[in-house]
């Protein structure tokens, strides 16, 4: 086979003037602008651009239309290019795949001499002994079959998302697809056309392009233009999702559409047939043999053979006859074809014509030298034939896959031999070839329809058209007759013959889902499009079932493939700042990512942080903490169910620590609430928690606790400031008018008050063990008073402190930290909070019922502090608690929760799960599992820094 | 992507709601409920084929909890409201 072009008027696509030069397998090579990969690799006589997956057969040009998966290729970083549809572009560097060394010498071909001993599901059954040896099976495996390289250094593309809303889409800009948007257009619709191809028209484009053809798709794009509608090409509709959501491919964009109806236009395309070497290079698909030609002016080879079952092959062959290309033979399945201009063309021209004949066979060294042209009947009379290609008509697919998506029902129609929709849902209209064969008068007709039912939000499904069925029938042939030795191919992306399917039905793999996945059929890069019709009919023959009985494998998304890029999008995960980030950042913080926000970690040294704090002053930044306002008679009520503690007789002025359990006694969250008056409560919860706090209190809220209470979300608005330290009082006092004195404002009072002019509340508290200032504030004024506390604070060494020192005092103090010291089976007795539950209150609180068995019960394991009494590096968190006795070995018994070097105490604590009666001992010794070594370690309870919280009542 | 119509805000994409489970009523008083009362409401889900009543949240919008009617064959949403005290009596009626 030698492609070449032919006269300089052929091929509308390109552009003659405009020459590109391009590199393919390291030879230089050209083309025109408007050329795809492909189409200029064929006029260059290239013929084989791939090899197969599993055999290494050489592969060429097949389907022309982004189907297939013979003309993969790899363009620099970028594996699995199909350059049948990438245009050309210039200077190119353009590789073949799979290949080793080179595409024509691939010494991994001798894979095709052992197939014998790689039988369809082979991966199930051998290579798996011994397992030793598995892993160097593994390695070759994966490098012989493969799909491209992907380099590890690629850097990150530019991948976007766009939202788009539309009245109707259409899908496909044929004829019945482009008088579908139009009529929608005209009857007021906002309308979104949709094509994969770079120009609209459909099969129009190649199929005998004519001037009325042209003013007919210039009408309706002027129609959808004029009502505003918009025409979206080289778009392909990947996937339909509920109600009309719909996403769409565009290079590296994925477009998510919502459509209120939705007209389906998508044609149909043409699938291989079944015989010996059917997947050498030079075997094209009839209509891939009409792009070349009409779109690119490309022949594919000098000497064809047209092999046809309906009246599609006569058309090919009528086009390479006035291209003024040889046909050597025509084959025909039908004993009389009806006669039609192209039939009479054909025969005028003196082709030979086989009528009941199809094609037994293709030989040749490397691509087609030679075909064996037999009768269906299986009869002698196989006639062979000299050419260099052969276009394959026998096969049309209407391209359903979206509108079976979309909730449409498909059966087998045995006049057709071919599925066909029926049962459209709501919304879904049908257009044009996919609802079955009809003429183009006729798309144009149904298009008009169901662009006006789409407009209207109802479904249309065109009535029969008016072709004879035999002028469009699908071939009646499963397979072709026996002829030569050679592999009969059903899947091309996997290597899978007609022999593999038998012999997976045989072993028991008798239902078509099951068949796909075991052989993997339909599981490559055509997902099913050039296999999934024949793997149905093989495995309806092998199990004596009907096609209809057989069904089909579910259509699923993407339709066609799309790059990992274009579904993860843009890089993008937002993070919250704090009013206070930027003085932060400047002043030498190292930020952490802390659930939805970014916090500084510490400010260069967290022991001297946490120094400061016991010996001077500090102050951090809390303003993550979720912060909840509630108002209303019940508030306290509300208060009294959501939290395990007692809220009632909370005095104004007054805060407490609460605990938020569900009703398995799981603990969900903990703060601190304040009143602030009869009924007006301050609430914080956990930063981490914060939004799911707030979700799960409103859902009880509005689900019949609410009794007028209301719930106002502060976290965003409010930011929050922690003062600590033996200096705070001395810190904050010149800011404000209010006395500080401890009788004024004792340990955990609640106080409306002026800092530095703003308006605050101030919460007094000790989460870090000493005497402890939480200030509230309207986030605007949060930066101003930040600095205002940092300069107060100078000359009392007041330093910033970051979440890494906050752990450690809080450590030290042993308070535990929910999600770190507890998880989705902690309830509050077990994790030493029992004080906390109040079972005497009269609320029927979340979680009652579950903590009054495990108060009855005991529980199992406890949260409890642990120290070693010295420094241990080794020692970290996740590790586990376990006792060994004698030479036994060593039991595990627990975990440990948090776990710090306490640059206070000079030695290494923290907290632990252990079993109840050895957390109830203090002093008790256990070992720690770390780093394969056991470290010892004493149970501790109570805070291991001032115990009896003198400095924070100070 | 399915569409809910938020009692508040009107029809919307799924993607703005936080699916929140079958709706059990609780029980009440939680303490005098029957064991296998109790067991049901808290582990056990009905999962059944067809349609359920559950719940929703507008996470990225109101706020609101609200019920939904939904077939879970088809995802036909036959309705959505907000709660009502009523709902309680009648669904604690219709799930065993």
């Amino acid at each position: 086979m030698t492609g070449s072009r032919i006269r300089a008027d052929a091929g509308q696509a390109i552009d003659r003037a405009h020459t590109l030069r391009f590199r393919f397998d390291g030879k230089s090579h050209e083309g025109f602008a408007g050329d795809t990969i492909a189409s200029a690799l064929t006029a260059a006589g290239v013929r084989v651009i791939s090899r197969s997956f599993k055999y290494h057969r050489p592969r060429g040009l097949l389907c022309c239309a982004g189907n297939c998966p013979n003309c993969l290729v790899q363009i620099g970083d970028e594996p699995s290019v199909r350059s049948c549809t990438r245009p050309l572009e210039e200077g190119m560097d353009v590789r073949p795949q799979n290949a080793w060394p080179s595409l024509d010498h691939d010494l991994m071909a001798l894979t095709e001499s052992f197939s014998r001993f790689l039988p369809v599901g082979f991966y199930y059954k051998t290579f798996h002994r011994p397992r030793l040896l598995w892993p160097a099976f593994e390695h070759v495996l994966r490098h012989a079959a493969g799909l491209g390289t992907i380099d590890e250094d690629t850097p990150e593309g530019d991948h976007d998302k766009q939202y788009l809303h539309a009245d109707v889409v259409v899908v496909g800009a044929g004829p019945a697809g482009l008088s579908a948007a139009a009529a929608a257009a005209d009857a007021g619709a906002r309308v979104l056309l949709i094509d994969e191809n770079p120009e609209a028209g459909g099969h129009l484009r190649y199929h005998r392009p004519d001037d009325a053809a042209s003013r007919r798709i210039d009408d309706c794009r002027g129609r959808l233009e004029q009502a505003g509608g918009t025409l979206l090409t080289d778009t392909a509709v990947v996937g339909w999702y509920q109600d009309h959501w719909l996403s769409a491919v565009r290079g590296e964009r994925l477009f998510k559409i919502r459509a209120g109806a939705a007209v389906v236009a998508s044609g149909a395309f043409e699938a291989p047939a079944v015989f010996a070497g059917n997947d050498r290079p030079g075997v094209l698909l009839g209509t891939a043999v009409q792009r070349l030609l009409h779109l690119y002016g490309v022949v594919p080879g000098q000497r064809a053979v047209v092999v046809t079952a309906n009246d599609q092959g006569w058309a090919v062959a009528a086009d390479l006859l006035a291209a003024g290309v040889e046909v050597a033979a025509v084959t025909d399945e039908r004993d009389a074809p009806a006669s039609n201009e192209d039939v009479e063309a054909v025969r005028n021209a003196g082709v030979t014509v086989l009528t009941g004949y199809t094609i037994g066979a293709a030989r040749g060294k490397c691509g087609v030298d030679e075909v064996t042209l037999t009768p269906i009947s299986g009869a002698d009379g196989g006639r062979r034939i000299r050419c260099d290609f052969v276009a394959v008509s026998t096969t049309w697919i209407p391209s359903a896959e979206l509108a079976t998506m979309a909730g449409a029902h498909s059966r087998y129609d045995e006049a057709l031999a071919e599925m066909s929709l029926d049962g459209l849902p709501e919304g879904l209209s049908l257009a044009g070839r996919v609802a079955g064969p009809c003429t183009a008068e006729e798309e144009w007709l149904q298009g008009e329809r169901a662009g006006a039912a789409a407009a209207a939000g109802t479904s249309e499904m065109p009535s029969g058209g008016s072709m004879a069925p035999a002028a469009v029938r699908t071939s009646s042939l499963v397979a072709a007759p026996e002829s030569g030795r050679d592999k009969r191919f059903v899947c091309l992306c996997e290597d899978v013959t007609d022999i593999d399917i038998e012999t997976a039905v045989a072993e028991g793999y008798d239902r078509i889902e099951l068949l796909k996945r075991y052989s993997t059929i339909g599981m490559g890069p055509c997902q099913g499009r050039m296999c999934g019709f024949n793997g149905i009919r093989l495995c309806a023959r092998a199990t004596g079932h009907s096609v209809q009985e057989t069904g089909r494998t579910t259509s699923r998304p993407p339709v066609k493939p799309v790059s990992l890029g274009a579904l993860a999008g843009q890089k993008m995960e937002p993070v919250q700042l704090s009013c206070v980030h930027d003085w932060h950042v400047e002043h030498g913080a190292r930020m952490m990512v802390a659930g939805v926000w970014l916090r500084p970690e510490h400010y260069g040294d967290a022991a001297a942080e946490v120094r400061a704090v016991r010996e001077a002053a500090g102050l951090i930044d809390v303003s993550p903490l979720g912060k909840l306002k509630l108002t209303g008679p019940a508030a306290a009520v509300l208060l009294e169910r959501l939290y395990v503690n007692q809220w009632q007789n909370l005095r104004r002025g007054r805060v407490r620590y609460g605990i938020m359990c569900n009703d398995e006694g799981v603990v969900l969250d903990d703060g601190v609430c304040a009143r602030i008056a009869d009924q007006e409560w301050y609430v914080s919860t956990t930063s981490s928690g914060a939004s799911a706090a707030l979700e799960w209190m409103e859902w009880w809220r509005q689900s019949g606790w609410g009794d007028g209470v209301h719930i106002t979300d502060l976290t965003d608005t409010h930011a929050a400031f922690n003062l600590a330290g033996p200096q705070a009082r001395e810190v904050l006092q010149p800011l404000t008018t209010r006395d500080l004195s401890n009788a004024a404002v004792p340990y955990m009072r609640a106080r409306r008050t002026d800092v530095a002019g703003v308006s605050c509340l101030l919460l007094r508290l000790g989460f870090t063990g000493e005497l402890g200032y939480e200030i509230h504030c309207p986030a605007g004024a949060g930066a101003y008073l930040w600095e205002r506390l940092i300069e107060a604070g100078a000359d009392h060494g007041l330093k910033p402190f970051g979440v890494e020192a906050q752990r450690i005092l809080r450590l030290e103090k042993a308070h535990f930290i929910v999600g770190q010291d507890t998880d989705a089976l902690t309830d509050p007795i077990s994790a030493d909070a029992a004080w906390a539950v109040r079972f005497d209150k009269e609320a029927d609180f979340l979680g009652r019922r579950a903590l009054t068995r495990v108060s009855e019960e005991g529980p199992k394991q406890r949260l409890v502090g642990f120290r070693t009494g010295r420094r241990v590096d080794a020692l970290a968190e996740g590790q586990q608690a376990v006792v060994q006795d004698g030479g036994t070995r060593p039991e595990i018994i627990g975990w440990i929760s948090s776990c710090r070097f306490s640059p206070t105490l000079q030695e290494t604590l923290g907290l632990c799960w252990l079993p109840a009666d050895l957390a109830a001992k203090a002093e008790a010794p256990f070992h720690i599992y770390a780093e394969g070594k056991m470290e010892e370690a004493r149970v501790h309870h109570g805070p291991f820094y001032d115990p009896e919280g003198a400095r924070l009542r100070g | 992507m399915l569409r809910l119509e938020c009692p508040h805000c009107g029809v919307r994409n799924s993607a703005e709601f936080r699916y929140g489970g079958e709706y059990r009523p609780r029980p009440a008083p939680s303490t005098e409920a029957a064991e296998s009362e109790w067991i049901g409401y808290l582990y056990q889900r009905h999962n059944g084929m067809g349609e359920q009543i559950e719940w929703w949240y507008h996470r990225a919008g109101c706020g609101t909890w609200f019920l939904v009617e939904r077939d879970r064959r088809s995802n036909e949403v036959a309705r959505t409201w907000l709660w009502q005290p009523a709902d309680a009596a009648a669904q604690k009626e219709a799930t065993p």
